[in-house]
C-alpha cells in the first residue's frame, strides 16, 4: 500500500445551531479543507461522508451528494458512512484506503451531524430497539449508565475515585477553554464537576458530553501527489478499523475492541505507545478516559486513575491526552467527531495548536468509539498520524 | 375497554420460559461447544457447530456491577438502578436491579441476586408489561 498524507483540514465551531441547515455545516468544513489543502474542487476523485442518523426528515439521505454538489463537488463516487459514533472516523478511514490501494490519488472525507433539532428522548430511541436487553431502552440502559457501570466496577476492582473521574473533566475543559472551536469554553474545578448535578452516579453533568451541531473535513493525498500541493503533510502511520467481540466472563472495566485496535495499530505503524507525543481518545464521559489509557496502553491496567492524577495525560506529561478539549469540551457531534479528532492531531503537528500545541509533536494517535452492543463498543477506529 | 379485559404481556416474549419452579429466562446452549446464549440464538455464534438446546437460565447470579441512574427514559420511575448480572452459565446480563434500598449500603459487588419475574410497566393500551429484574438475594443464603 502507498503512503497517504493529510493535505487539509477544516471544521466548524461545534454548537446549538438548530436556525442552520445541516448542509451548512458540511459547506463550512469542506471548503475549510479545500483550501487549506490548496486543492480544487475538480482535483477530488472520491468522497465518503460521514453522518449517522435522520435526527429529523430532511437530513441525512445522501448528505455527501448534496453537500458536495454546492461546491460543484460532482460527477465522482460519492458514499455516506454510518458507524455509530465512530462514524467520520470509518469515513476517513474508507477515503484513506482508497488512496492507499491507488484507486485514487486525491480524496476527500467530510462528518456532519445536526443533534440539536431533537429532545433527548428521540435520540435515546433512535439508538435503541427491543432486539437485546441492553439496547432496550425503557428497561433503563442509557450511554451515561454504559460508563457508570463501568466506573463502578473500575472504583471496586482498581480503587479508582470520584475525585479522579473529575479530573479528566477538569482537564479536557481546560483545553477546551483555549480551543476556539470547542462548545464549553469555560473551565471547571474538581469540587465544581463532583458538586454538579448527578446523571448516572458516580457521573456528574461535566462528565458527560454534550452533544451540538456541525462538520469536520479532511483532504488525502498520495504522498507522491501531496508534494503538488503542500509542504507540511502529515503522514497515516496505522489505520485500524475493529469491531466488538462483546466478552461475557471478563471484567467489565475494559474494551476489548480499545485493546486489539491499538495492538494492531501500533504494529502497523511500528511505533508503540511511548511514541506518541499526544493523543485524541474519544472521552464521551469521564470513565471512558480513564479506561481508554490503559486499554490503548499508555500505563497499565487500572492505572487509570492514578494517570490522570499525576498528570501524566496532561501536556508535560507522559502522553498529553485531548488537548482539543475533547468530546467534554467540544461536545460530541457525532457524525463529525472522529474527523474533529484527527484535525486537532494534525493542528498539533503542524504546531497550529495554539495556546494548546504539545511543544515539537511529531507523531499523533486518534481514537474512536463507536455504539455499545452488550459489554464491548461495536467499532473502534485508531489512527496514528505523523509528519 | 374494561379492567378485566385488560392483559398482561412479556416485555418480549422470546425471553422467557417456564420450568417447575415458574418463570424464568430463557436461553440456548450449543450441544457442540456448551456455550450459553442469552436471548436464544438460531446458530452458535461461537463454533457454528451443533445444535442449540433451548435452556432455562439459572435464577442466581452474582452482581457484577451496577449504578444508580438519575436520567433514565420516560417509562422508568427515576431514580432506578441498573446493573450486570454474571449468570454461572456465564452470561452477563445487563438488568434493573430492585427492592435494594437503601441502595448506597445494601448492593455489593460480587454479592449474590435473584430473578424476579413481575410488572415493569404498562403499554398505550393499559396492558401490563411484565420483564425481568434481578434483587439481592432474599431467604438468608
Amino acid at each position: 500500500m502507498r503512503d497517504v498524507a493529510v493535505i487539509g483540514i477544516g471544521g466548524t465551531r461545534f454548537g446549538k445551531y438548530p436556525e442552520k441547515s445541516i448542509t451548512d455545516f458540511g459547506v463550512e468544513a469542506c471548503l475549510k479543507a479545500i483550501r487549506d489543502a490548496n486543492v480544487k474542487p475538480k482535483d477530488i476523485q472520491l468522497a465518503y461522508a460521514g453522518n449517522l442518523a435522520q435526527w429529523q426528515w430532511g437530513q441525512g439521505l445522501l448528505i455527501g451528494q448534496v453537500v458536495l454538489r454546492e461546491i460543484g463537488i460532482t460527477k465522482i463516487p460519492i458514499t455516506r458512512v454510518e458507524n455509530g459514533c465512530a462514524t467520520a472516523s470509518c469515513a476517513f478511514r474508507e477515503a484513506w484506503y482508497k488512496v492507499a490501494t491507488g484507486a485514487c490519488d486525491v480524496a476527500l472525507a467530510f462528518g456532519v451531524e445536526q443533534m440539536t433539532v431533537v429532545d433527548s428522548g428521540k435520540m435515546l430511541s433512535v439508538f435503541t430497539g427491543r432486539q437485546y436487553p441492553e439496547l432496550s431502552g425503557d428497561m433503563g440502559f442509557t450511554a451515561p449508565g454504559i460508563f457508570a457501570l463501568m466506573a463502578k466496577r473500575h472504583m471496586e476492582e482498581f480503587g479508582t475515585t470520584r475525585e479522579q473521574l473529575a479530573m479528566v473533566a477538569v482537564k479536557n475543559r481546560k483545553y477546551g477553554a483555549a480551543n476556539p472551536d470547542a462548545q464549553l469554553t469555560a473551565p471547571v474545578t474538581v469540587d465544581e464537576v463532583l458538586n454538579a448535578r448527578m446523571i448516572c452516579d458516580p457521573l456528574t453533568l461535566p462528565q458527560c458530553c454534550p452533544r451540538g451541531d456541525g462538520a469536520a473535513a479532511v483532504i488525502l493525498a498520495s504522498k507522491e501527489k501531496a508534494k503538488q500541493y503542500t509542504s507540511r503533510p502529515v503522514y497515516v502511520a496505522a489505520s485500524i478499523q475493529v469491531s466488538g467481540s462483546y466478552p461475557q466472563d471478563q471484567s467489565y472495566t475494559y474494551f476489548d475492541t480499545d485493546a486489539r485496535g491499538a495492538k494492531a495499530a501500533y504494529e502497523m505503524a511500528g511505533l508503540g505507545p511511548e511514541d506518541m507525543d499526544l493523543a485524541e481518545v474519544h472521552d464521551c464521559f469521564s470513565m471512558a478516559e480513564i479506561t481508554h489509557y490503559e486499554d490503548l496502553g499508555f500505563c497499565k491496567k487500572g492505572e487509570g486513575g492514578r494517570f490522570i492524577q499525576e498528570g501524566q495525560s496532561d501536556i508535560g506529561g507522559k502522553i498529553p491526552v485531548n488537548t482539543s478539549g475533547g468530546l467534554l469540551s467540544k461536545g460530541h457531534v457525532i457524525g463529525a467527531t472522529g474527523i474533529s479528532q484527527i484535525n486537532e492531531v494534525v493542528k498539533q503537528l503542524r504546531g497550529q495548536a495554539g495556546k494548546r500545541q504539545v511543544p515539537g509533536a511529531k507523531v499523533g494517535l486518534q481514537h474512536n468509539a463507536g455504539g455499545f452492543i452488550h459489554t464491548d463498543t461495536a467499532c473502534c477506529v485508531i489512527h496514528i498520524l505523523k509528519r | 375497554m374494561s379492567a378485566s379485559q385488560k392483559k398482561s404481556r412479556y416485555i418480549d416474549e422470546n425471553w422467557f420460559t417456564r420450568d417447575r419452579h415458574g418463570v424464568a429466562l430463557l436461553g440456548s446452549k450449543c450441544e457442540a461447544c456448551d456455550k450459553v446464549f442469552f436471548p436464544k440464538k438460531l446458530v452458535c455464534p461461537d463454533c457454528f457447530d451443533g445444535k442449540l438446546t433451548e435452556i432455562p437460565l439459572s435464577r442466581n447470579g452474582r452482581l457484577h456491577t451496577y449504578a444508580q441512574a438519575i436520567m433514565g427514559p420516560a417509562n422508568l420511575k427515576k431514580p432506578y438502578i441498573m446493573g450486570f448480572v454474571d449468570l454461572p452459565e456465564k452470561i452477563k446480563l445487563y438488568s434493573l436491579i430492585v427492592d435494594c434500598e437503601p441502595w448506597n449500603e445494601v448492593l455489593k459487588i460480587g454479592m449474590d441476586v435473584e430473578l424476579v419475574v413481575r410488572k415493569f410497566g404498562t403499554d398505550r393500551h393499559g396492558n401490563e408489561i411484565i420483564s425481568y429484574m434481578f434483587r439481592p438475594t432474599t431467604g438468608g443464603k
